[in-house]
């Protein structure tokens, strides 16, 4: 009996990420309301704090945001299975819609009209990544100090060709380095000017 | 090296790597492709323009598209399978022993830097794409013979066409929050009209 329980969530867990896998257009923050609303208000499978606290640990791990925060959940509501059903569920009608397009994309590829789509699709490519960096740098450089890093980034890239995994390492790094030496500052001047008075 | 399992370990790696969301996967993503040339970067642009199309996340299905351009179904489950494992472990054993570590201060430090390398990272895809496509700084090679291109001296500058659309697009995304999937529609009617 039990078991079939099991299976029966299992089941309608994956049809749930199916579903929020096939509608969300331009991933990440796009499955954030979403799926608050099938899994918070509809389903009541997690409580709205937990998933505030799943979307912010999910931004702290490697991987697309979406995939973290969909295993996270199913994790949350039916442990280890719970996490592979949502993960598969998610990915399912991207894989099967990405495969159909490539597929269809080959077939009319000569057509002129679809060459020149696609030169027109480009620059928009380019506009939609330069507007995903700029998301991430509103919230994420919050001082002089991080633009400098940004612009140091930017320029190992474009300039020396520095492959980007040991950028990101030396980032880490750097800001492992900064936070703790300003701590160490900051407890010395209090030292110092608990010592004054 | 046999192809499928170099596709499941290049993604492995891309997953591994990808702090700060599936954006990050595209500077790395270009880096493994000018290595190993398993597509070409003209074909790496159609991947993501189709990636862009679909639901879900884009990096995601872009790493899909890779696989399956490389080597048909089998590269395509390989490269899910290579995004998919990584994630699933990461998410099981954090959720099972770790929940507290990512709010740890050490974490929170790294992220300080972290992160504005990851906006200089995103920003150099956003580049690349532009100077492999003939859209701005190419080199000669990568022109468009039927664009508009303005030059400085030997130096590429932009093409008009592409160029224009992508300021328009950024600033329609910038300024109206228009959704992705419309500007890319909207940028492929464009595209007909003006090539």
């Amino acid at each position: 009996m039990s078991t079939i329980k099991k299976l029966r969530k299992l089941i309608d867990i994956y049809i749930v990420f199916l579903k929020l896998g096939s509608v969300s257009f331009g991933g990440g923050f796009a499955i954030v309301s979403l799926m608050e609303k099938e899994i918070v208000q509809k389903r009541k499978w997690v409580d709205k704090e937990t998933l505030i606290d799943i979307f912010a640990i999910s931004q702290s791990l490697p991987g697309a945001i979406a995939l973290n925060s969909s295993a996270f959940v199913g994790f949350a509501i039916a442990g280890i299975p719970g996490s592979i059903v949502a993960l598969l569920g998610n990915l399912t009608s991207p894989v099967i819609i990405i495969i159909s397009l490539t597929l269809l994309f080959n077939r009319f590829r000569s057509i002129p009209a679809i060459q020149a789509a696609f030169r027109g699709i480009y620059p928009a490519i380019v506009a939609l990544v330069a507007y995903a960096g700029y998301v991430v740098g509103k919230t994420s450089i919050v001082d002089m100090l991080g633009f400098f890093i940004m612009l140091s980034s930017l320029l190992l890239s474009i300039l020396f060709n520095i492959p980007p995994i040991p950028l990101i390492l030396a980032g880490a790094f750097l800001g492992i380095t900064i936070i703790t030496t300003k701590y160490q500052i900051s407890c010395k001047v209090n030292k110092y000017r608990r010592g004054d008075d | 090296m046999p192809l499928l399992l170099e596709i499941f370990l290049m993604f492995m790696k891309l997953s591994l790597f990808s702090f700060g969301g599936g954006y990050v996967m595209f500077p790395i993503l270009m880096r493994e492709i000018e290595n190993n040339q398993l597509i070409s970067m003209s074909e790496l642009a159609d991947v993501i323009a189709i990636a862009g199309m679909s639901p879900g996340a884009v990096a995601v299905n872009a790493a899909v598209g890779v696989g399956f351009k490389a080597a048909g179904l089998p590269g395509a489950i390989a490269s899910f399978l290579g995004i998919a494992i990584p994630c699933a472990v990461i998410v099981i054993v954090v959720a099972t022993f770790f929940f507290k570590v990512c709010k740890h201060h050490l974490v929170k430090a790294a992220f300080y830097g972290l992160r504005p390398v990851i906006t200089g990272i995103i920003l150099y895809a956003s580049y690349k794409i532009a100077s492999t496509n003939g859209i701005f700084l190419s080199a000669s090679d990568s022109l468009m013979e039927n664009g508009i291109n303005i030059s400085a001296g030997s130096t590429h500058l932009f093409e008009l066409k592409s160029f224009l659309i992508a300021i328009a697009a950024f600033l329609l995304l910038i300024k109206t929050k228009t959704h992705p999937v419309l500007i890319i529609f909207g940028a492929g009617l464009l595209g007909i009209i003006l090539f």
